[in-house]
């Protein structure tokens, strides 16, 4: 019955656009089949995955509508995954874009790692294996943007508050492990949709000759909780019988900016962002939720350039707790770099690529080489393997889940 | 995958766009060249650039682009959207190109799954444009002064009459040892070039098939380059095309990347 609804709309959708634009809109999308085994656990599959992603589109000299639409199936689960993933429709004039709707927002410099992209919430139920559009989760927001040469002025409101979306207890993405007398108490968590609620975002870019450069401020919740601690104590032995967490959204101020420039074929790249007063777990007794507030920055360094005919790139990533004390949960400075190579072959029948996140502080990494091979005009097959290395930290944690993979998809 | 296909001087323009000059005397195998290089190529152009990719056994890969490009006094500009095949659907690209020869092109990509225009190195003269037969320095302006040239002959080839130029790069290390162009007289369109590789092993030929007269402009709207190497062909087609429509500049520009057209 649900899935009947959701073809409904999807038809109800189509008719919309058809009556408000004239013509019919264009439908292209693609149908792909991934597929993943552990490589550690006797070939278990990790995901058998049939995706089907539509973007039904039709655009106009003032005015463009957009839906994108998909299904996800799964081999061991009866139910399917669906939704909208983008929705909205778009006003244009002389000096203006306005989009409202459901829809992706990116902003930054940076490739793989979410510094002032902080506009749209992500999806982690995969950590960050999938395709970065499939991690990104579409808000409901309205987007102005006002231009001037290549200057653009752009204002986002969000009215309803999308947090982060994390793995189930039962999946393997699922970060860490819970001691048998905690529990969890989410009668917090959400958010109530209302204007004292929404988040307002700002960021001035300029794109030019020399230097590409942004600026931006937002205000907004923080998309992952905070997880306030009440310790219960045992009265005749005075140990703790039991923890409940409670997580909670606080609200986040933040700042920051970025840069890219090109030096002798070289593109130096930069980016930014100082977060106020967000919340981090301590154990310091004096704070009795296991909570307290500290300034936080978060940037990166990198640079593209092409050796041999490949093109390489690299990043430093570096997240600073500011006023730090122990004992936070967190170190004091957390650094990563990531390394990307990615070549052509075959009148590019063939691209082979190579990408890593690289943990500095736990010698732990996430290397990602892949193949995708052109089988025909838009049906590609891609081979990979996500191999986590180290015990500890973002990608030792998951040293259990090295999987290989593959995916054939059509796009029409 | 597209961002180290993506380079670009003068792109088609160069290679399709071909005035009528003159006669000229006392003609050597520089002054051929320079009359090709410098030629009127109208104030903006608008076209569909269509490539069939096909490989010795026969199999096709098709790729279509939508181009708008337009001259700006000592820079140019230039936008294009990929329409086809479906993976790369609704990708854009930006280049600015600059007279200073000291000056890098500026590039942007747009790839709509990254959702954001990213600014690329434009230092891949020698990669392959988009799986073709064409690297980026056979689209762009290589000017004369980068070789030495020599005239050999003349030669009528197709009906048509034409100065054949042997030119030898200046600069070792050059991905081709030996270029020869048959230009054609009076219309400095080079109907015919050969390719010779860093160890001087025939490569390569460019074939123009045919060329269209707009307004005293000569565009050339079929071309073929086969790799004879690798039994590799490319057939680039150039339609709809229009020039001198005034072209907003507002169209170079990453609202009009992330948008379309």
């Amino acid at each position: 019955m649900t899935i009947r609804r959701y073809i409904s709309v999807l038809f109800l959708l189509s008719i919309v656009s058809l009556n408000g634009f004239g013509q019919a809109p264009e439908i292209h999308g693609y149908v792909r089949n991934y597929t993943g085994a552990l490589m550690g656990q006797n070939g278990d599959f990790s995901i058998v995955q049939n995706t089907l992603d539509l973007d039904i589109e039709k655009s106009t000299f003032d005015m463009a509508f957009k839906a994108n639409p998909y299904i996800y199936q799964y081999a061991h689960k009866d139910e399917l995954d669906y939704g909208l993933r983008e929705a909205y429709i778009d006003l244009y004039t002389d000096k203006m874009d306005i989009r409202l709707g459901k829809q992706q927002i990116i902003w930054g410099k940076a490739d793989g790692v979410f510094i002032t992209d902080v506009v749209s919430p992500k999806d982690m139920r995969e950590f960050l294996l999938p395709d970065f559009d499939e991690i990104r989760q579409g808000i409901t927001a309205a987007k102005i943007d006002y231009f001037s040469g290549n200057n653009t002025f752009e204002l986002v409101w969000a009215p309803v508050f999308v947090p982060t979306h994390y793995p189930e207890k039962e999946s393997i993405w699922f970060p860490g492990s819970y001691p048998e007398n905690y529990r969890i108490d989410e009668s917090q968590k959400d958010i109530k949709a209302g204007l004292e609620n929404s988040e307002l975002f700002f960021k001035y870019s300029r794109l030019s000759s020399t230097i590409d450069i942004e600026i931006m401020a937002g205000h907004m919740w923080d998309d992952d909780p905070a997880m306030h601690i009440t310790r219960y104590i045992d009265q005749q032995s005075l140990n703790v019988d039991s923890i409940v967490a409670t997580p909670k959204h606080h609200r986040l101020s933040l700042f920051g900016g970025s840069f890219s420039t090109q030096l002798e074929g070289v593109v130096l790249r930069s980016e930014a962002a100082y977060y106020m007063g967000k919340k981090f777990a301590t154990l310091n007794p004096a704070d009795m939720d296991g909570i307290t507030e500290k300034d936080y920055a978060h940037y990166l360094v990198g640079a593209d350039f092409i050796v041999g005919g490949a093109n390489v790139s690299l990043q430093f990533i570096q997240e600073t707790i500011m006023d730090y004390e122990d004992p936070l949960a967190q170190d004091e400075y957390s650094n990563t770099m990531t390394f990307l190579v990615n070549d052509d072959y075959l009148n590019d029948k063939l691209t082979l690529e190579l990408f890593a996140y690289i943990g500095l502080d736990n010698e732990d990494a996430l290397i990602r080489p892949k193949a995708t091979y052109e089988l025909h005009n838009g049906l590609n097959l891609i081979a990979g393997a996500n191999l986590f290395t180290g015990t500890k930290g973002h990608f030792g944690q998951y040293n259990e889940n090295d999987m290989a993979y593959f995916k054939l998809r059509y796009d029409f | 995958m597209l961002r180290k296909r993506l380079k670009f001087k003068n792109f088609l323009v160069l290679l399709f766009v071909i005035p009528i000059l003159g006669n000229a005397q006392d003609l050597t195998g520089k002054k051929i060249i320079e009359k090709v290089y410098n030629r009127d190529e109208g104030d903006d152009r608008r076209g569909k650039l269509t490539m069939t990719l096909i490989n010795a056994r026969n199999d096709q890969r098709i790729r279509e682009i939508k181009q708008f490009d337009k001259d700006f006094g000592k820079e140019e500009k230039k936008i294009m959207f990929f329409i086809s095949p479906a993976d790369v659907r609704n990708t854009s690209f930006m280049n600015w190109s600059y007279d200073d020869p000291a000056k890098d092109d500026d590039q942007w990509i747009y790839l709509p799954a990254l959702g954001k225009v990213k600014r690329i190195s434009s230092d891949s003269k020698d990669d392959y444009f988009m799986g073709s037969d064409f690297t980026y320095d056979d689209l762009g302006d290589r000017h004369p002064d980068e070789d030495t040239h020599k005239l050999m002959k003349t030669e009528t080839i197709n009906g048509e009459e034409c100065y054949v130029v042997e030119s030898l790069p200046k600069e070792s290390g050059y991905m081709y040892s030996k270029t020869v162009t048959w230009v054609i007289k009076d219309k400095w369109i080079g109907l015919q070039k050969k390719f010779y590789d860093e160890d001087g092993d025939y490569l390569k030929t460019l074939n123009v098939k045919d060329y269209k007269d707009f307004d005293g402009i000569l565009v050339i709207t079929h071309s073929e380059m086969h790799n004879v190497q690798k039994d590799h062909k490319t057939v680039m087609k150039y339609k709809d095309i229009k020039l001198n429509t005034g072209i907003d500049s507002g169209y170079f520009t990453e609202r009009i990347m992330t948008r379309g057209l």
